[in-house]
C-alpha cells in the first residue's frame, strides 16, 4: 500500500503554495494544488487527497463555497480540511468549524504548527476510516 | 425662502402654564410654528411614535409620569426629536440630569422671556440636527477606519506568510547546507517577521478597541468551555515546542460566571498564547480555575507556565499601555506591548482583576478574577428598599426568531447587541432589571424583563416594546421575528423577619422556574 500521504493545497498566492509544496514534500507528503475555488474542487475529485489545505479569499467563490460543496458528496465531505486563511480570526474561525474544517490557522502560519496539525488530522481521518470499516465488517 | 412650519409638542398638564407658553408665540408669524398640547404621557407617547413632530416641550410633573421617568419615556418615544424640559425654581438640578437623559436644555418656567422662547426653539432644532450630522459622518468614519484596517492587516499578512515560509525552508536547511554567518542572518530576517506579524495583530485589535467594537455583552458563561476552547486553539503551538499544556485542579462543577464569552476566549488565549511563548522548550502551561478563597462571588482562573519569569518590580507595569520588556533575551517576543494592557482593560471592564506574580526563572501566574454569575444578586435592584412592593412583579418576554424558524448563532450575536439596547429603553424604572443573557439553546432568542408594575403595566411594557421593534430597520432587514408578552407572578413581599438573602433566592428561583418554561416552549405566540 502506498504510504505516501496526498495533500491538495488550495490558494491563489503562487508563492505561498510554493513554499508549502516545499515544506511539505520534506515531510514526505505528495501535493497538488488549485488556485481558485472552482478548480479547487475539480482537483479534490481528480486526485481524492487525503487532506486539503485552503485558503478562504479566492478567486471565483472563497473557501467556504468549497467547504459547502465538498460537504454534498459524502465520500468528500470526509476528507479534513485545514483552513489557513490572513482573514480574521474573529468570525471567520468559528464559521469555518462549522463547515467542517479540522482547524483554522492564521497567516502567517507557523510551519510546524502546520505540520502538526497535518499530522492530527490525518491520525483521526485513519482512525474513523478504521472505525467506519471495522462497523461495516461486523454488520 | 419660507420657512417650514415648525410642529411644537407641549406637553404640559396646567393650563395656566399653557396659556403663557402659547402667548410668547403670538409675536411670531402665522405659519411659524404650530403647537399641539397634550396633557398625559400616554398620550404624548402615541402623538411623538407616529412622527411629524420637530420639537417637545415637556413639563416633568404629569398626571401619568414623573420625573425622569417622563424624560425617559419621551426620549424612548422618538428619540430623534429633540427635547426641552420645562422645570420650576425648585426643580433645576433634576432638569440638569435629565439632559444626560436624552433632554437637549431646560426652561425656568416663570423666568422665560417670552421673545427669547421661539428663537431657543430654532436653536435647538438646529441644534440637534447638527448633533445628529456629526454623529452620522463620526460613524461613518469610524466604520471606514474598521475597513480600512481590516483590509491592510488581511493585505499585509499574505506577503509575511511567503517571508516566513520561505526563511523557514532556508533554515531548516531544505534548500541545502547553510554555513553558520548565513544562518543567524536569517534568524535575524525570522524574529523580525515575528515581530511584525504580532504588531500587524496588535494594531488590528486595538483598532477595534477603540472603534469600540470590543462591546462586552454580559451573560451565563461557562468557564470550562473557553478553557477547552484556548487548549483546543493553541494545542499546535505548544506541540511545536514540545510544551505540555494542561487544565490543571479544575473543579468539577465549576459555576458560570457573569461575563461576555467572546471575551474570556480572547483574554484566555492572550495569557496562554503568551505562557507559550515564554516558556522554553519541553516546558508546562497549567490552566486552573476554581472559586476565589477570599471572595466567594468570583470565579479564579489561573494560567502558569514553567518560563523565564518576570522581574518582581515590574509585575503591575506589564500591563500598561505599549510595555516593553527591556531584557534583550526577549527582544524576539515582543509585539507593540499590547496583549496584555487588552487583557487587563477587558477584565476590568467586565466586573474582575488581573494580577501577574512571578519569580525570574521560576515562571509566572497570572490571575484572574470574573464574577459568578447569580439570579439573586442581579434581582436586588427589583426589589430594594425604595420600591412599592404593592404591586405585582411581571416577567416581560421577548423571543425573537427567523422566518425560517431557527437562529444561527452568528445572526443571534449581531442582532441581539441591538435589541438589548432597545429593550433596555423600554424599561419605565431604573430599578427594573433587563437580565442578561442566559442560555443560547432553543430556536429562538429569549429575552427576560424583571420588572414590578402596577395593574396594567405589564401590558404597557409590552405593548412599548412590540412598537420599538416593529420599527426597527434592524430586525426587518435581518428578516426577523418577534414576539412580546408578559406572565404576572402576583404581589411579592418580604416579610421582616425573613433574611434578604433567602428572600431573593426564593423569588429567583421562582422566575427561574418560568424562564426554563419559556426556554423550553417551542411555540412563538404571536403578537
Amino acid at each position: 500500500m502506498d504510504s505516501r500521504k496526498k495533500i491538495l493545497i488550495v490558494d491563489d498566492n503562487q508563492d505561498i503554495r510554493l513554499g508549502m509544496q516545499v515544506r511539505l514534500k520534506a515531510n514526505q507528503y505528495d501535493t497538488f494544488f488549485a488556485a481558485d475555488a472552482v478548480s479547487g474542487v475539480a482537483e479534490v475529485l481528480k486526485h481524492l487527497p487525503d487532506l486539503i489545505i485552503l485558503d478562504l479569499g479566492l478567486p471565483g467563490g472563497d473557501g467556504f463555497t468549497v467547504m459547502e460543496r465538498l460537504n454534498k458528496i459524502p465520500t468528500l465531505a470526509v476528507i479534513p480540511i485545514i483552513v489557513v486563511s490572513a482573514r480574521d480570526v474573529i468570525g471567520n474561525q468559528k464559521r469555518a468549524y462549522e463547515a467542517g474544517a479540522k482547524a483554522f490557522l492564521q497567516k502567517p502560519v507557523n510551519d510546524a504548527e502546520l505540520l502538526a496539525v497535518i499530522r492530527q488530522s490525518l491520525a483521526e481521518a485513519e482512525e474513523t476510516k478504521k472505525f467506519t470499516l471495522r462497523d461495516e465488517g461486523s454488520v | 425662502m419660507k420657512e417650514k412650519t415648525l410642529q411644537v409638542l407641549v406637553v404640559e398638564d396646567n393650563a395656566g402654564d399653557v396659556r403663557l407658553l402659547r402667548e410668547m408665540f403670538s409675536g411670531e408669524k402665522v405659519g411659524n410654528f404650530e403647537i399641539t398640547h397634550l396633557l398625559r404621557m400616554s398620550e404624548a407617547e402615541v402623538y411623538l411614535a407616529k412622527g411629524g413632530v420637530d420639537i417637545t416641550l415637556l413639563d416633568m410633573g404629569l398626571p401619568d409620569a414623573h420625573g425622569l421617568d417622563t424624560v425617559r419615556r419621551a426620549h424612548a418615544a422618538a428619540p430623534d426629536i429633540p427635547l426641552i424640559i420645562l422645570t420650576g425654581l425648585d426643580d433645576e438640578a433634576l432638569a440638569a440630569e435629565a439632559m444626560t437623559q436624552g433632554a437637549q436644555d431646560y426652561l425656568i418656567k416663570g423666568q422665560i422671556e417670552s421673545r427669547a422662547l421661539p428663537r431657543a426653539l430654532r436653536h435647538a432644532i438646529d441644534r440637534h440636527r447638527m448633533q445628529a450630522a456629526t454623529d452620522l459622518i463620526r460613524t461613518h468614519q469610524m466604520e471606514f477606519k474598521d475597513e480600512f484596517l481590516s483590509h491592510v492587516s488581511h493585505e499585509l499578512r499574505s506577503p509575511l506568510t511567503a517571508v516566513r515560509q520561505f526563511v523557514s525552508i532556508l533554515l531548516d536547511g531544505l534548500a541545502g547546507e547553510l554555513n553558520p554567518e548565513q544562518r543567524q542572518y536569517l534568524e535575524i530576517v525570522l524574529r523580525n517577521v515575528k515581530q511584525l506579524h504580532s504588531m500587524i495583530n496588535d494594531l488590528f485589535e486595538v483598532s477595534g478597541v477603540q472603534a469600540g467594537k470590543l462591546k462586552i455583552e454580559l451573560q451565563c458563561t461557562s468557564v470550562a468551555d473557553a478553557i477547552a476552547y484556548t487548549i483546543n486553539t493553541l494545542q499546535g503551538a505548544a506541540a511545536s515546542k514540545g510544551i505540555i499544556m494542561l487544565p490543571s485542579d479544575i473543579e468539577r462543577k465549576l459555576p458560570s460566571v457573569c461575563a461576555d464569552p467572546a471575551r474570556v476566549r480572547q483574554i484566555l488565549i492572550i495569557l496562554v498564547d503568551n505562557a507559550i511563548k515564554f516558556t522554553p522548550q519541553n516546558g508546562t502551561v497549567k490552566i486552573r480555575a476554581r472559586i476565589c478563597e477570599e471572595h466567594a462571588d468570583f470565579l479564579l482562573l489561573e494560567v502558569s507556565d514553567s518560563g523565564c519569569g518576570i522581574d518582581p518590580n515590574l509585575t503591575e507595569r506589564i500591563f500598561e499601555r505599549l510595555f516593553q520588556a527591556s531584557d534583550p533575551a526577549l527582544a524576539d517576543h515582543s509585539g507593540l506591548g499590547l496583549g496584555l494592557f487588552i487583557c487587563k482593560d477587558l477584565v476590568t471592564r467586565q466586573g474582575g482583576q488581573i494580577w501577574a506574580h512571578s519569580e525570574p526563572g521560576k515562571g509566572s501566574v497570572f490571575s484572574l478574577t470574573f464574577p459568578i454569575f447569580s439570579l439573586p444578586k442581579l434581582l436586588a435592584p427589583v426589589f430594594s428598599e425604595e420600591r412599592q412592593t404593592e404591586h405585582p412583579v411581571t416577567l416581560v418576554v421577548t423571543k425573537i426568531g427567523s422566518q425560517t424558524g431557527w437562529l444561527s448563532n452568528e445572526v443571534r450575536a449581531d442582532q441581539c447587541r441591538g435589541i438589548r439596547e432597545l429593550l433596555r429603553g423600554c424599561l419605565y424604572s431604573n430599578l427594573d432589571v433587563l437580565l442578561p443573557k442566559m442560555d443560547s439553546a432553543g430556536p429562538s432568542e429569549l429575552f427576560f424583563i424583571v420588572a414590578i408594575t402596577d395593574g396594567i403595566g405589564g401590558g404597557a411594557i409590552c405593548e412599548r416594546i412590540r412598537k420599538q421593534l416593529d420599527s426597527s430597520e434592524r430586525l426587518r432587514q435581518a428578516g426577523l421575528t418577534h414576539s412580546t408578552y408578559y406572565r404576572s407572578l402576583g404581589v411579592i413581599k418580604r416579610n421582616a423577619t425573613e433574611p434578604k438573602e433567602d428572600f431573593l433566592e426564593t423569588v429567583a428561583a421562582r422566575i427561574q422556574e418560568l424562564m426554563n418554561e419559556e426556554a423550553s416552549s417551542k411555540q412563538v405566540r404571536s403578537g
